[in-house]
């Protein structure tokens, strides 16, 4: 765990960026998701914001009709396959989107707090499990709560250096304790 | 300790010095001390001249309402901080303070003589004194007034400090930690609910602070305070301290600044300055008390004047005696209190003056026992002194005869004309107000937010009633939010009850013309202002306020604006709710723009987006530029050139052998699914269904209303894929309105959209050794023009990494652009440029880009279009696929606007003097005719092109393409130039290189 | 800043999180082609401006991604209901009564 190596007396919080995983944008019909759930082999929860896992694959809803998929990148082309299969059965859009995104992970006694400062939603109202598509600052960004001060957060890739930047200045912030 | 200091009174720390300076002067205060306070002590009454007479100004408050007391305050090297209150700036070590608005110095004032022309100065005199000459205004009214007039003078160094913002949702905001706030966030967060209480001020407590003989619940009102503070703290209550409420906006939302450093020595490093926190609450109760109104008469601006509670504030919680002896004069029973107190705690006060004709009798007597003198049935007329009130002039007041004057000897003068609730954020919220014709004043009336409204902010006065209003706002908050509060009752003993009246200038027996009777002491504004606003017509109380400025300070009228109503309500003869109350609008006080900015300053003032090449761009020594959100290498200067030099270099190395270029930014969508082919052909002009898989074409996307919105080239991967390409501000603007038409007008359509614009890190290599670069890198294609010709795509590899491989350009070149996932961009590049070592490959940036594509014609949007431009405007027709029964904007092209003669054509310009135009330069076709001429169009872009060794230039011109050949004319300053219209694609029209 | 109940994630989020999409129930034409120079323009710009209660579109695009229909007083700056597209659009009287 990277809380054991970090000494929270000194730091508000951690911001790691995460090792790049397969990450996969997947659009289907409501009608079809039962359908397309099965080729897959993953759950595809029917609400915005909730989360499913399967072996290591983990799956977020972010629209009625939009799921986002991480696989470990040795998973990737078997994936890639198995929708291709399903396809002329059940339409879908599969887009892989694995270097769209960066995941940043924040962690920490003051990881909460941190996020309030760019965030304008309620993330404590973010049930621990779930997650959502919101705004960090001017980034439109993807949330996830793995524990009550564990997140991940997706950036778009060209937006991670203005995300970082504003909350190296947070970090700075609660530093001072004030 | 200091002249003024009584020791043993006040919350502030008497084994805690600290030193500072005012104008230039060493004084000490106390831990706890405002600027004002520590002052005082120090007998100095004298903090300031006045807005417009330059009169001399003391503290008036003992808090935020403050008009007179305004001082510029320097933290240090950038930190200068003009207008700032005295009243509220807490001392800290070594602060560097100042007075403003005086010269040569506070106490002698050259400026002061607008005072003796005061009757230049009436109500509305900008409006009438500098009416003409005109040319007067620029060179002498101007400067005169700005020299005379004005506060504080502007910073000139850039903000050092950092600046903070948090989003806050809570279940309960309070604000104001008086009495009432606290014990109604005391009741709700007992409920379970989530409670944030504010206050302005650097400690809880409100009045209470400045009321230590109250009795709560067996408890000296301080001790009970603490004991509140700590049960609010274990029932989990957010106490916020030095945090004022500014603004009060839709569905519960409340801006809050917090004031983190001002009042520290030493600020922790990486501390921020401000924090402004933007709070969400299910509930607010609004428990900002009340503000005490100043009495108007003949000189009640003199320092050593002011309000009676803030008297008593400085007193008990400064421990601060105002004078030496002190006579009141008031409307309100409340001032009694302050009198007594001072009494008590050893002071003298020479009389009690009461506008009312018979008061309280337990007041009566509790004056009488202290050996105060009391005056009922009195008005005050004028008061003695200059830099310091040295007396009183008070007269008897019989029916309307106002007697004979008397002088009362004092060093202050404590005044007091009763309360007006702090309905500032209610009235933000649009809640109206109703009159109390009892009270006199204005009590919140219906509520647009789910709010409570507790204590003196809904004319209660007293602890007892406070204390009871708290908890029962608390309850409803609580039951609003579904939980079940239990209401709690505190035993007020001492309590002190008041009432009183508020009215208008008081009567006179002198000339009320020359009465100097300040309603607004910051802009200096007297009732007789306010009297001849009325007179020269001004009915709306609006227009009197403009007209006068009254309540139009930083203080935005919290002291002024009930007196300046009550005069003008009698003005006009009409009763105060007639005339209604002038509009309050955030912030509540001033506001640093740092607040506002937050973190948006310096490296993050605005959001950035670099492409993954723009690291080995930087390190080349590129110039960049701004585009949309991104920055984007512009040229890549050599030692020694400037950027013409370079952007020239680059383009004939490009025409001449390969350039590379960073295409990152260019917006991609992918668009998948069975009807993706119908769904291109109802979006875009250009028919789709016959392009196969593995071609791409030029893809124009109209408007509903006929006009280009955004191009790009799009290339058909598959039978149920493309790859879209849009220009780079347009990316977002395009997914929205495909995802608007696809959500909305054909859901029916099996078809997906997802940005893919940072998937992929694209490259451009254009030129006519394009292909020899790129060929070795390229795995799994043959590229050859016959496998691969122009508007070509493929899936390959390229440089060992997995690309989308377009055969396109922009340039005019054999071109070629490859897209691999980000993450390889830059190993690509790199890839790319080493290859192309041996055809000394050129990387080149956007103004180079700019170059080649004008050359050929190839428009940019937003720069050759405009949001007016139809194709055939920019001679596209050729992109609209006329068979195609219905796509965006289709019906639009045949309106009548759209087909009429003389539209506006995009064309290509030659000077006849090979002068380079001016892009935005209008154009005329008869360069003798009358001014104003009549324009004919305008230049759109504009290059020196190497390639064709003249200037080149795009313009937008009525009926243009009938113009072919012809002359126009583009007046400049220094001359009319003559220009030919031409064709805009200058450079190879047959395209023979783009098959090479 | 408002806070918009968002139909599709069913939760009451802060406005930046929304854009604005224009007046609602506007269907585009089945065929443009059908139609007069004059009922084209009325399609393209003409709108309500309504003062009061406004039938609007506004886009969760920071969220879920979905268009959606509101009824808005633009008075107020009030939210009365907000539904799915292709929802009928709400009776008003029933929406007024129950404010």
């Amino acid at each position: 765990m990277t809380t054991q190596r970090h000494n929270f007396d000194t730091q508000p919080f951690l911001l790691e960026e995460l090792p790049p995983v397969a990450r996969f944008s997947l659009r289907v019909r409501s009608a079809n998701r039962g359908a397309l759930e099965g080729a897959l082999g993953l759950e595809l929860p029917d609400l915005v914001g909730h989360r499913s896992t399967r072996g290591q694959a983990e799956v977020l809803c972010l629209g009625p009709d939009e799921w986002m998929i991480l696989t470990p990148e040795a998973d990737r082309d078997a994936l890639v396959s198995v929708a291709a299969s399903a396809y002329m059965q059940i339409p879908h859009s599969l887009v892989e989107v694995s270097d769209r995104e960066i995941t940043l992970r924040l962690s920490g006694p003051q990881a909460l707090t941190a996020l309030t400062a760019g965030c304008p939603r309620d993330i404590d109202a973010i049930p621990v499990g779930r997650g959502a598509r919101t705004l960090f600052d001017n980034a439109t960004v993807v949330l996830w709560r793995d524990g009550p001060q564990d997140f991940r957060m997706n950036v778009w890739r060209s937006f991670v250096p203005h995300v970082r930047a504003i909350l190296d200045k947070v970090m700075a912030e609660l530093k001072s304790g004030l | 300790m200091s002249r003024y200091r009584i020791p043993g009174k006040g919350r502030v720390d008497p084994s805690a010095p600290v030193t500072f300076t005012f104008d230039g002067r060493r004084y000490q205060g106390l831990r706890g001390d405002t600027v004002a306070s520590a002052l005082l002590a120090n007998g100095v009454h004298l903090m300031g001249r006045s807005f417009k007479y330059h009169r001399p100004r003391g503290a008036v408050t003992a808090g935020s309402e403050e008009p007179n007391a305004l001082i510029g305050t320097s933290r240090g090297p950038g930190r200068f901080e003009p207008n700032t209150r005295a009243t509220v700036q807490e001392l800290r070590a070594g602060l560097v303070t100042e007075s403003q608005n005086k010269w040569p110095s506070l106490a002698f004032d050259i400026g002061a003589v607008n005072d003796r022309a005061y009757m230049l100065f009436s109500a509305g005199f900008y409006y009438k004194t500098f009416m003409w000459p005109r040319s007067f205004w620029d060179k002498v009214y101007e400067p005169f007034i700005r020299a005379a007039a004005g506060l504080g003078k502007s910073p000139t160094e850039p903000d050092p400090d950092t600046y903070a913002s948090r989003n806050l949702h809570t279940d309960v905001l309070v604000v104001g930690g008086g009495a009432a706030g606290i014990s109604a966030a005391l009741v709700a967060a007992r409920s379970g609910a989530r409670v944030v209480l504010v206050d302005e001020n650097p400690e809880m407590g409100g009045s209470l602070l400045s009321d230590p003989s109250i009795r709560i619940d067996g408890q000296g009102s301080w001790a009970w305070l603490a004991d509140q503070l700590s049960q609010l703290r274990a029932a989990g209550v957010k106490l916020m301290t030095r945090t004022t409420a500014i603004g009060y906006y839709h569905q519960n939302m409340l801006g809050l600044v917090e004031r983190v450093t001002d009042h520290l020595d030493q600020p922790p490093q990486g501390a921020p300055r401000e924090r402004m926190w933007h709070v969400r609450a299910q509930q607010v109760i609004l428990a900002q008390g009340a503000l005490e109104k100043p009495l108007v008469f003949d000189g009640n601006d003199r320092p050593g004047v002011m309000l009676a509670g803030a008297a008593q504030t400085y007193l008990n919680r400064y421990g601060v005696k105002v004078g030496d002896c002190a006579a009141v004069v008031t409307s309100h029973d409340s001032a009694y209190y302050a009198a007594f107190d001072l009494v008590d705690a050893g002071g003298r006060v020479a009389a009690i003056v009461d506008t009312r004709p018979t008061v309280r009798a337990d007041l009566v007597e509790a004056t009488r026992k202290r050996g105060i003198e009391l005056l009922t049935g009195h008005t005050a007329t004028a008061t003695y002194g200059r830099l310091r009130v040295k007396g009183v002039r008070v007269n008897p007041v019989s029916g309307s005869r106002v007697g004979a004057g008397r002088k009362i000897a004092c060093d202050a003068l404590l005044i007091s004309g009763g309360w007006t609730p702090s309905l500032h954020l209610f009235s933000h919220t649009k809640g109206s107000l109703r009159w109390d014709a009892e009270s006199r004043t204005f009590l919140p009336d219906h509520k647009t937010e789910a709010c409570q409204i507790a204590g003196a902010g809904r004319g209660l006065w007293g602890y007892g009633p406070a204390l009871e209003d708290g908890v029962k706002a608390g309850m409803a908050a609580a039951n609003a939010l579904g939980r079940n509060a239990t209401p709690t009752g505190a035993r007020v003993e001492g309590d002190r009850p008041g009432t009183g009246t508020s009215q208008k200038e008081l009567p006179t027996d002198r000339s009320a013309g020359k009465a100097k009777a300040f309603v607004d002491f910051q802009n200096d504004v007297t009732a007789k202002d306010i009297r001849l606003a009325v007179r020269e017509g001004m009915r709306s109380i609006e227009h009197v306020k403009r007209y006068t400025t009254n309540g139009m300070a930083t203080d935005q009228g919290k002291m002024s604006n009930i007196n300046g109503l009550m005069i003008a309500a009698d003005a006009l003869g009409k009763e105060p709710p007639q005339v209604g109350l002038t509009t309050f609008r955030p912030p509540y006080t001033p506001t640093s723009f740092g607040a506002f900015a937050g973190y948006h300053k310096g490296a993050t003032f605005e959001l950035t987006r670099k492409t993954p090449i723009d690291p080995w761009a930087e390190a080349h020594g590129a110039v960049f530029e701004p585009v949309s959100l991104w920055r984007r290498a512009w040229y890549f200067p050599k030692a020694g050139e400037d950027m013409h030099a370079a952007v020239a270099r680059e383009c004939r190395a490009t025409r001449a052998s390969v350039g590379m270029f960073d295409a990152s930014t260019l917006g991609k969508i992918e668009v998948a699914g069975p009807d993706a082919v119908e769904f291109m052909n109802r979006m875009y002009t250009n028919p789709w269904t016959k392009l196969a898989p593995g071609r791409c074409r030029y893809g124009l996307l109209l408007g509903e209303d006929g006009f280009i919105r955004d191009d790009g080239v799009i290339g058909r991967l598959s039978q149920d894929l493309f790859h879209v390409t849009t220009t780079t501000g347009g990316a977002a603007r395009v997914l929205n309105m495909m995802e608007d038409y696809l959500q909305t007008e054909w859901p029916d359509l099996d078809v997906w959209l997802t940005s893919t614009t940072e998937q992929w890190a694209t490259v451009a290599v254009n030129g006519p050794n394009a292909r020899k670069v790129l060929a070795p890198l390229v795995e799994g294609l043959d590229m050859s023009d016959a496998a691969f010709p122009h508007m070509s795509v493929a899936e390959c590899r390229v440089a060992g990494l997995p690309a989308r491989l377009f055969r396109i350009s922009f340039t005019g070149e054999l071109g070629f652009e490859i897209n691999v996932p980000a993450r390889h961009g830059l190993a690509l590049w790199k890839a790319i440029h080493e290859a192309g070592q041996a055809y000394d490959i050129c990387p080149y940036g956007t103004e180079t880009m700019h170059v080649l594509r004008a050359e050929k014609g190839y428009i940019i949007i937003g720069q050759d279009t405009d949001g007016t431009v139809t194709p055939q405007d920019a001679g596209l027709d050729w992109a609209i696929g006329k068979a195609k029964k219905d796509f965006v904007g289709k019906r639009s092209l045949s309106r009548p606007d759209i087909v009429a003669p003389n539209r506006k054509q995009l064309v290509g310009l030659l000077t006849e003097d090979g002068s380079k135009l001016e892009e935005g330069a209008q154009i005329v076709l008869d360069p003798n005719q009358k001014l104003p001429m009549t324009m004919a169009g305008h230049v759109t872009s504009s290059y020196d092109s190497t390639a064709l060794g003249r200037p080149i230039a795009m313009a937008l011109i009525q009926g243009g393409l009938s113009r072919m050949g012809e002359t126009v004319h583009i007046p400049m300053p220094n001359g009319t130039i003559r220009a030919k219209v031409t064709s805009t694609n200058f450079y190879d029209p047959e395209g023979e290189r783009l098959k090479a | 800043m408002l806070l918009i109940q968002c139909p599709y994630c069913d939760e009451a989020l802060p406005e930046l999180e929304f854009a604005y999409a224009g007046e609602a129930h506007i269907a585009r034409p089945a065929d443009p082609s059908a139609l007069s120079d004059e009922e084209w323009r009325d399609f393209l710009f003409i709108r309500t401006n309504t003062r009061g209660p406004h039938f609007e579109r506004w886009r969760h695009i920071h969220g879920c991604g979905q268009f959606f229909n509101a009824v808005r007083d633009t008075v107020s700056d009030r939210f009365l209901m907000t539904y799915k597209a292709g929802e009928p659009r709400p009776v008003l009287n029933a929406l007024e009564a129950a404010e």
